[in-house]
């Protein structure tokens, strides 16, 4: 499951061991397309890996501190640092394998 | 939303000749591309090595295109497609005009003969996008480059200064270019300077072009077409062109490349023998995923 976040709720992100957070926002197409296909990389990786969202017009400064600047923007997140980031819509071989090489 | 079986971006030799094999095959295809065709066929001086047609000139060739379309009651859509995104069991398709949905997708959209401008690649998805309607949200407040490559890209200049503080045009064709919306008219400045390249550190930081420097936040290219690896995010590139099998199969399930797309030789022959096994092995494929079902 992709968890929707809020900027207050950010720390849970933070607290995880290792999680995926997903910068996108309503208006943008590719963010679209992308949901369905994470939600389902997030069901494959139950358990090994936490999936949030978060909608970049609600948390501006989340998006500037990890240098979003464009989106879909995915950041790969250990113990609260970020250690990967992928932009734009990925197939869900690609995105398998980019969230598995960053595990 | 209907959904076809194949769609078929591009109407060279390539993109026809699939079509015509597709349909056929009875498959419900949707392709896109121009009524004219195709402007490598269109302005061809003379082919000598078209099968059966010696020395056909581009211009009957073009014809003869035409006519078998017609034969084979197949439509074209004019539209552009900006973006294919493989959702799994199905293809979305953005185009100008709608959205499409299809089962399988053939490419067979030439070889774009635009160069990248340096520091474009590394910094593409840090300050360096294709669409500035889709990314004008993370520019409040702020000031962005947009190299327009032609006219129509105005209303994306805009667009942005809705929301940016700052839009500096750069217009890479002749036509005189006039930004009369109220609101946004002070915000963009329009610059007649070559771009030469993308600098920054950390995300892009300035355009340089061959006279001055500019500081800004992001910067836009704004092309006639974009580039395979833009058009299907996640396909897998040779150099310049899209990495295929014998059978015209990308690494996306379901999607198929042919004609110039996928490399030299660049000839019309060769396109449109491709176009055939592109279709064909588009029609087992999704045979395939008919028996899985059941």
């Amino acid at each position: 499951m992709v968890k929707k976040i809020s900027a207050k709720e950010f720390h849970e992100a933070e607290a995880s061991k290792a999680a995926v957070v997903d910068f996108s926002a309503s208006w943008c197409m590719p963010c679209g397309m992308l949901a369905p296909v994470l939600e389902e990389v997030s069901e494959d990786m139950a358990g090994k890996m936490d999936f949030f969202n978060v909608d970049i017009d609600e948390a501006p400064d989340l998006a500037t501190r990890f240098g979003v600047a464009s989106i879909p923007c995915l950041v790969v997140l250990k113990d609260g640092e970020k250690i990967d980031q992928s932009v734009g819509f990925l197939p869900k071989e690609a995105l398998t394998e980019f969230i598995e090489k960053n595990m | 939303m209907e959904r076809y079986d194949i769609a078929i971006i591009g109407t060279g030799p390539a993109g026809l000749s699939a079509a015509i094999t597709a349909k056929i095959r009875n498959k419900n295809i949707l392709l896109i591309g121009s009524k004219t065709l195709s402007p490598k066929v269109e302005k061809a001086h003379t082919i000598q090595n078209y099968l059966g047609m010696p020395e056909v000139s581009g211009a009957e060739l073009q014809t003869a295109f035409t006519d078998h379309l017609a034969d084979s009651q197949i439509e074209i859509t004019e539209d552009k497609i900006h973006a294919i995104y493989a959702m799994g069991a199905y293809f979305m398709l953005q185009g100008s005009g709608a959205n499409y949905e299809a089962s399988s997708v053939i490419l067979a959209t030439g070889v774009s003969a635009g160069r990248l401008y340096e520091g474009e690649e590394q910094f593409l998805g840090r300050g360096v996008s294709y669409c500035a309607t889709c990314d004008a949200a993370l520019y409040k407040g702020k000031s962005a480059a947009i190299v327009g490559f032609s006219p129509k890209e105005e209303a994306e200049a805009e667009f942005m200064a809705e929301i940016a503080d700052k839009v500096l045009y750069f217009p890479m064709y002749k036509d005189e270019v006039q930004f009369s919306e109220e609101n946004t008219k002070d915000k963009i400045e329009v610059i007649r300077e070559v771009p030469v390249s993308v600098e920054g550190s950390m995300k892009a930081e300035r355009l340089v072009t061959r006279d001055n420097s500019y500081d800004v936040d992001g910067v836009f290219f704004l092309r006639e077409s974009v580039s395979p690896a833009q058009l299907v995010p996640g396909l897998k590139m040779n150099g310049n062109h899209i990495e295929v099998t014998r059978n015209m199969a990308t690494n996306i399930a379901g999607c198929f490349a042919c004609g110039d797309i996928v490399g030299t030789p660049y000839q019309y022959i060769k396109s449109a023998g491709e176009g055939n096994v592109a279709a064909l092995a588009a029609v087992s494929y999704l045979d395939q995923k008919k028996r899985a079902q059941k």
